[in-house]
């Protein structure tokens, strides 16, 4: 398979690229090409010669993948044998290989702005502010007792932990008074909010912009208890005697170094010092004047845009960004400038000693606040609404369990980064972390001994070691289980899809089935069906059965939880759940346990869907054809290590996507 | 603020007009009175039963009809013109006002395999491209005809367009490709505002964009000099920046010299407060109307809902608790009471925003619904089939540039294109084609 490495396969088994394409025709077109028989669109026939295969990497890449996940061919025609799977897969990626090489670039990332998470961030650590800006609820931990501390190695066995999104009061902290953001940006479909094209400006937003800009600095707040820089940047010392001009520009210097994350040229410095010398010749105090001018470099281009100039990244400046808006989701600090200015940024251990001391800082939590919960689509939980009469044990006081559920994967994935653990803990972890409340709306799987219901403000989460293997990893976890439900029952389907497009990274088609969707409640006569029963009447049509004989193993094989995530052996009607299934058409299961433990089976597909994430993430575009490659050798690098998740996350940033520049397919 | 309230809030918290004042935004036009587009955009379709004339028995479809994209039933493939005497439930809120619209049924769009259905209703509806013909995107979406209409009927007023949206759901489910139908251009988002408050101050507060003036001179320079060292199609794109800054300087321009005029408007800040889900529609509704009886803009786009988003909404006085539209399109077998009941609570927005125009006096006479072209439309024909196909369509105001009362039944295949090309040439836009057009709607043309 693949992670057995490219050059083996290519020189031991690959086939040539005239044989795939005699396979691909002799055993696809059937279906592909013949007679005008076109299903999924791809016509296998029209693909004359090698050549033209080769100049379309996007199709070879639809190609290796259905062919990857065993979706092709279906499971009503001939299999390919194991031996010609491989060998097939072998050829393809080496012709893959060669189209990619032939184009030879990445594709570019456009220029974008900041989104509202980086801008705030960003704003945040230009001042030094002790506050936040504004609050944003897409950080959906709130730390209260200071656990976060990823230099330590070590995540604490009790942690205090709010709800931003759905806990009580949990929006309220320090901030600058008087400042509003504009709207949060979207997560984009199977992406992320930093995905550049999502991110563009107009003439609202840019007057959002503006006005930030004026209100941070103008708020009340803005002064000398909450602004790092206050005496250094807005302060004039009465015992300096030198110009004031002299002293405006000095500082301007180093202000907009970090603002524009480089070297900022004289005429750029001097427009600025002179903006402020016209505000002081209107008799405008320093203080006003040094505030007025920050706001104003805050709304410039050079501040709000993400990009890689026209040129070569000769010092390394731009490689520093992108480092510091991937893993701390905001501007580089002096010390990654540094690095950049001094061009140890260029060689290999200067990018690995900035990265080790990345992962160390307290910056590290802003990578926490966005990635998991997007990559996870957790957002989806604050909307989750289980029926309040079927499910009154959902609800407390005035909220809601899922406030309790949804701190438990996000402080998996922070445990599995702050100590290093094999990233396969996300699938079946020896430890989760609960609260007392959260024990008991695990029911029959949690564990009564520590209870404490109700808790609403700050939750106290303990860790907890996982005996019994139905529960850990953070595919089973109570808050996934709730949030690919329905109101009233599960939703096998949705499901799959998650778990087909989180935890694969291979999302099934959008449109949905050509049938109705499924009721609710059980139709008249049907009471005593199982779900899959119904399911399985309901779907008919033969050609929604490629996508579901993909997803729905993945979804049934959590029929065990209930649209709460509580255990169940029987549905309501007294049928027992059946959830047995075969993952890939490969790997029989008959339960939980074992579901898990095929899954494990496959975890270089799980390593190789994480990395995809993580690399979308970090660029900020969609993967090509391309980034495939990198990706295999991502997988394959880190497994040296176990898997472990920094290791993980040092291969994506060491990738050559990672460290091309953004533009350079763009001149 | 001003003594003269426009709006009482009563304890119910209904909003109660009072006379408008004349409209004068006109005024500052030499050529009489400004012509305006506005156009309201339904999401999920409509249950066609309840709304299109002839379809009372159609089927009901089962569940939901994902990629069947096209209509059940066979509706009348053949063009003719009605009277619109008698008026389907659904429109029955409209029944006042039939001398004002025209119902043109039998328009459609066509979808670009590729995203989820409802992904190109809302963001494409405006803009109606043909698929494939937009490179390197999954949404066949281009610049949106308000912009187009923009381009020549704003370019006196302070906001070239505004967008309007009443989507008040707080989670973040969908992307932005549910939740617009405004484009600059492809992947070139505008924005909406959701919020009536900030609306509110974005119209009629100029103090603090004022103090914007000297930055966006400092930081264009900027701009200029960061622009050379980027590539070409980065370039492209940073164009955005430029444009943003331009349009608000123009905006300050603009509202400086109308100062005067807006201290008139009579029209309270909108308390911070919860307001029912009607309401909410309505007071938003109030600033647009105001913004273009003003002259604030003369393009206005208002989205009633976004498109799928499953989360529900407490529709008050519909139904006792939370309901999610999507969720119950895919179950009109069972929820067509419910579905009906929204698809009339949205009409009866739409009527009350035609009669609100309407009690608008201009400079010469007319009403404001006279010069405004305001469109109601969906960009799905039904919420179950989710057909791209007879979409419902209804097109008020227009004046004497228009004949109204009328069912205008366009012949099957009929794009939806030939609609916006002719409001865009009603509007002034010199235009031979909009994306696939095929001619224009004379029937509408007085």
């Amino acid at each position: 398979m693949r992670i057995l490495g490219l050059a083996f396969l290519i020189f031991l088994s690959a086939l040539n690229g005239a044989e795939v394409l005699e396979i691909l025709h002799e055993n696809c077109a059937q279906c592909h090409g013949k007679g005008g028989k076109v299903k999924g669109k791809v016509n296998l026939l029209e693909i004359a010669d090698l050549d033209h295969l080769k100049g379309d990497p996007e199709l070879l890449q639809e190609i290796i993948d259905v062919i990857d996940f065993e979706e092709m061919p279906p499971e009503d025609e001939p299999p390919l044998e194991l031996g010609e799977r491989k060998q097939l897969l072998a050829g393809l990626e080496a012709l893959r290989f060669e189209a990619v090489s032939e184009q030879k670039a990445f594709v570019p990332t456009p220029i974008r702005r900041m989104n509202r998470f980086q801008y705030h961030n960003a704003v945040q650590d230009l001042f030094g502010l002790k506050c936040t800006v504004y609050s944003l609820p897409e950080r959906m931990i709130r730390d209260h007792g200071g656990y976060f501390k990823p230099a330590s190695g070590k995540m604490d066995h009790l942690v205090k932990v709010g709800s931003r999104p759905l806990g009580k009061s949990q929006l309220i902290e320090p901030r600058l008074a008087g400042v509003a953001a504009f709207p949060q940006d979207l997560r984009a479909e199977h992406g992320f909010d930093t995905q550049a094209d999502h991110l563009s400006m107009s003439p609202l937003l840019m007057e959002s912009f503006l006005k930030l800009g004026q209100s941070i600095t103008g708020s009340q707040d803005f002064g000398p208890r909450r602004v790092g820089i206050w005496k250094e940047f807005f302060i004039l010392d009465p015992r300096d005697k030198r110009e004031v001009k002299v002293v405006v520009r000095e500082r301007l210097q180093k202000f907009l170094r970090k603002a524009f994350r480089g070297r900022v040229k004289r005429e750029v410095v001097e427009r600025y010092v002179g903006f402020v010398d016209v505000q002081l010749a209107r008799g405008v105090e320093f203080s006003e004047a040094m505030k007025l001018v920050a706001a104003a470099i805050i709304s410039s281009p050079r501040f709000l845009y993400l990009y890689d100039g026209s040129g070569s990244d000769g010092d390394g400046f731009e490689l520093a960004s992108r480092l510091s808006f991937f893993l701390w989701g905001s501007l580089p600090d002096e010390e990654l400038l540094k690095a950049a200015e001094s061009g140890e940024l260029l060689k290999e251990e200067g990018v690995q000693k900035q990265f080790s001391r990345m992962l160390k800082d307290p910056k590290l939590k802003r990578f926490c606040d966005t990635f998991p919960a997007q990559w996870l689509q957790l957002d989806r939980i604050i909307s989750s609404v289980p029926d309040p009469e079927k499910f009154p044990e959902f609800y407390f006081l005035a909220y809601r369990d899922s406030m309790h559920m949804m701190m438990e994967p996000l402080l998996l994935f922070e445990t599995v980064l702050i100590e290093n653990l094999p990233v396969t803990e996300f699938i079946d972890s020896s430890f989760t972390y609960r609260s007392g409340h959260l024990e008991e709306s695990y029911g029959k799987l949690g564990n009564p001994a520590q209870k404490r219901r109700g808790q609403v403000v700050a939750l106290d989460f303990h860790r907890v070691p996982v005996e019994d293997r139905r529960i850990g990893g953070l595919i089973t976890n109570a808050a996934v289980m709730t949030m690919t439900s329905g109101p009233e029952r599960t939703h096998p389907i949705t499901r799959g899809a998650w778990l087909a497009g989180v935890i694969f990274n291979n999302p099934p088609e959008p449109p949905p089935a050509d049938v109705p969707t499924l009721g609710e409640k059980p139709k008249e006569g049907e009471e005593h069906l199982t779900l899959r029963e119904r399911l399985s009447m309901h779907r008919e049509r033969s050609d929604c059965r490629g996508c579901h004989e993909q997803i729905d193993p993945l979804g049934f094989a959590l029929e065990n939880f209930n649209a709460i995530g509580k255990w169940r052996e029987k549905y309501d009607n007294g049928r027992k759940v059946n959830m047995e299934g075969v993952l890939f058409r490969k790997h029989k299961f008959t339960n939980v346990i074992e579901f898990k433990d095929v899954l494990l089976l496959e975890k270089e597909r799980f390593v190789r869907g994480l990395a995809g994430h993580l690399l979308t993430f970090s660029l900020g575009r969609k993967l090509s054809p391309a980034d495939q490659i990198a990706l295999d050798e991502i997988v394959e690098k880190s497994a040296i290590e176990g898997y472990r998740m920094k290791s993980l996350l040092r291969e994506v940033v060491f990738s050559k996507p990672f460290r091309a520049k953004a533009s350079q397919a763009n001149k | 603020m001003t003594t003269r309230r426009g709006f009482l809030r009563g304890l119910g918290g209904a909003a109660l007009a009072l006379p408008w004042m004349e409209s004068y935004g006109a005024k500052t036009l030499t050529s009489g009175v400004a012509k305006r587009m506005a156009h309201f955009y339904v999401p999920i379709g409509v249950v066609r039963r309840g709304f299109f004339p002839g379809e009372e028995d159609a089927t009901i479809p089962k569940g939901n009809l994902g990629s069947l994209r096209r209509s059940l039933d066979k509706q009348d493939p053949n063009f003719n013109v009605r009277s619109l005497d008698q008026l389907t439930p659904t429109m029955t809120p409209l029944s006042g006002l039939k001398n004002k619209i025209n119902l043109i049924t039998g328009m459609d769009r066509t979808f670009q395999q590729g995203t989820d259905v409802h992904a190109q209703c809302a963001s494409c509806y405006l803009s109606s491209a043909p698929p494939y013909t937009i490179k390197g995107t999954a949404w066949p979406l281009d610049r949106t005809l308000d912009h187009l209409v923009a381009d020549v009927a704003g370019k006196e007023t302070p906001f070239s367009t505004l967008e309007f949206s009443c989507n008040s759901h707080k989670d973040n489910k969908e992307s932005i490709y549910f939740d617009n139908i405004s484009w600059y251009g492809t992947g070139h988002l505008a924005p909406s505002v959701r919020d009536p408050r900030k609306m509110y101050r974005r119209l009629f507060s100029t103090k603090e964009i004022e103090r914007y003036r000297d930055v966006t001179d400092l930081v264009l320079e900027d701009a200029r000099s960061m622009k050379k060292d980027l590539g070409y199609a980065d370039g492209q794109k940073f164009a955005e920046y430029f444009d943003s800054i331009r349009s608000i300087e123009t905006q300050m321009d603009r509202l400086e010299s109308m100062k005067g005029e807006l201290a008139k408007v009579s029209f309270d800040e909108p308390a911070e407060a919860y307001l029912p889900r009607g309401e909410y529609i309505r007071l938003m509704g109030d600033l647009m109307v105001v913004a273009l009886q003003s002259g604030l803009t003369n393009v206005a786009t208002f989205m009633v809902g976004p498109e799928r988003w499953d989360t529900p909404y407490l529709f008050d006085g519909l139904f006792d608790k939370p309901m999610s539209h999507h969720g119950m399109s895919h179950n009109q077998t069972k929820m067509i009471e419910q579905l009906l009941k929204v698809d009339r609570f949205h009409m009866e927005q739409y009527a009350y925003l035609l009669k609100k125009m309407e009690g608008v006096m201009e400079a010469d006479g007319s009403t404001l619904l006279d010069n405004t072209l305001f469109t109601y439309g969906s960009g799905l024909g039904d919420g179950s089939t989710h057909q791209y196909n007879d979409l419902p369509i209804i097109m008020a105001g227009g004046g004497n540039q228009v004949k109204t009362g009328q069912h205008i039944n366009m012949p099957e295949g009929t794009p939806l294109a030939n609609l916006w090309l002719t409001q865009a040439r009603m509007m002034g836009v010199k235009m031979r084609r909009f994306a696939d057009s095929s001619g224009e709607i004379e029937a509408v043309k007085a």
